[in-house]
């Protein structure tokens, strides 16, 4: 598969993890590689998510003002990974959600996440290492109760692949 | 993941439980010419089946449905319209548990009845009272 080469929906993103209570997490080096990432994107991997939040780095930069100085300066530095609020329908019986719940109790599990987008024919993989947090379920009536996380992912651990 | 809930598994249990609560009144799932012959009865019309669709390539990442059905009673006299009428408020506005009995039922969260308007058709002689009640049905 090559790039897609179109707009995409954003209906064409899917997000995934990694199975298993404790995760092995991608290398660095095989986010990038489209083999390592690819089995993560199967069916039993997908969380069920409502939309995909913004994805990709945060905007990251140190200013400095000098008293006196006619200008302060802005120097960029190296952008960390953004952190993704998701929301999802909530069934408690949810495979991946309950792992979800579970990292987010425990705090330190690293857990490989894959975010998918296609056209159908090709795919973009965006990976990422991250941890849980901040799980809680809003259960406001007039729609289905939704379970809301944060992923923090994990300072440079993150990679593009797709199969050219 | 959720699936697609079976609307004719709607309609059953509309049917029914309408008729539970209402009984000995006819209930219809269309009008039909029942003015002809019934003195009072009612008619419900299902629509806004609509499981919300979220992001992924998979079909059966949906929300739950929240269909609406509405309830329609008619009769020749304005004392049994709002009789019927607020039987059916006072037994299913604010429902919750099995919705259409042991046969054809399923549970819903809640049951939500808006009371539309009322009137009268001059045409068939007939007092009229509409209501739209949604159902939460967890999927």
């Amino acid at each position: 598969m090559a790039l897609p080469n179109k707009v995409l929906p954003g209906f064409s993103a899917t997000l995934y993890m990694q199975p298993t209570a404790s995760p092995t997490a991608l290398t660095t080096a095989n986010l990038s590689v489209y083999a390592s990432v690819s089995a993560i994107a199967v069916s039993g991997n997908a969380v069920p998510v409502e939309a995909i939040p913004a994805f990709g780095q945060d905007d990251a930069v140190a200013s400095f003002g000098v008293a006196g100085s006619r200008q302060s300066d802005k120097i960029p530095t190296q952008s960390a990974p953004t952190s993704m609020t998701i929301t999802a329908a909530w069934n408690p019986s949810d495979t991946n959600l309950l792992l979800i719940r579970g990292d987010a109790y425990n705090g330190t599990i690293d857990r490989t996440f894959v975010i998918s987008a296609t056209d159908g024919t090709n795919t973009v993989y965006y990976a990422f290492n991250g941890r849980v947090s901040e799980f809680k379920i809003d259960s406001a009536p007039s729609a289905e109760a939704k379970c809301m996380f944060t992923i923090h992912p994990r300072g440079n651990q993150y990679g593009w692949s797709n199969n050219t | 993941m959720a699936t697609q809930q079976n609307v004719n598994q709607y309609a059953k249990a509309i049917q029914a439980q309408l008729t539970s609560i209402v009984t000995p009144v006819p209930v219809y799932a269309n009008f039909n010419r029942n003015f002809a012959t019934e003195p009072k009865f009612i008619t419900w019309h299902l629509r806004n089946v609509h499981q919300p669709v979220y992001a992924g390539q998979y079909q059966s990442n949906k929300g739950i449905d929240r269909p609406i059905f509405q309830i329609s009673v008619f009769s020749t006299t304005m004392e049994d319209n709002f009789q019927i009428s607020n039987t059916i408020l006072q037994s299913l506005h604010g429902y919750s548990g099995l919705f259409g009995g042991a046969t054809y039922g399923f549970q819903i969260s809640k049951a939500d009845v808006v009371w539309l308007y009322n009137g009268y058709d001059n045409e068939i002689n007939l007092y009229t009272i509409h209501m739209d009640c949604t159902i939460d049905i967890p999927t």
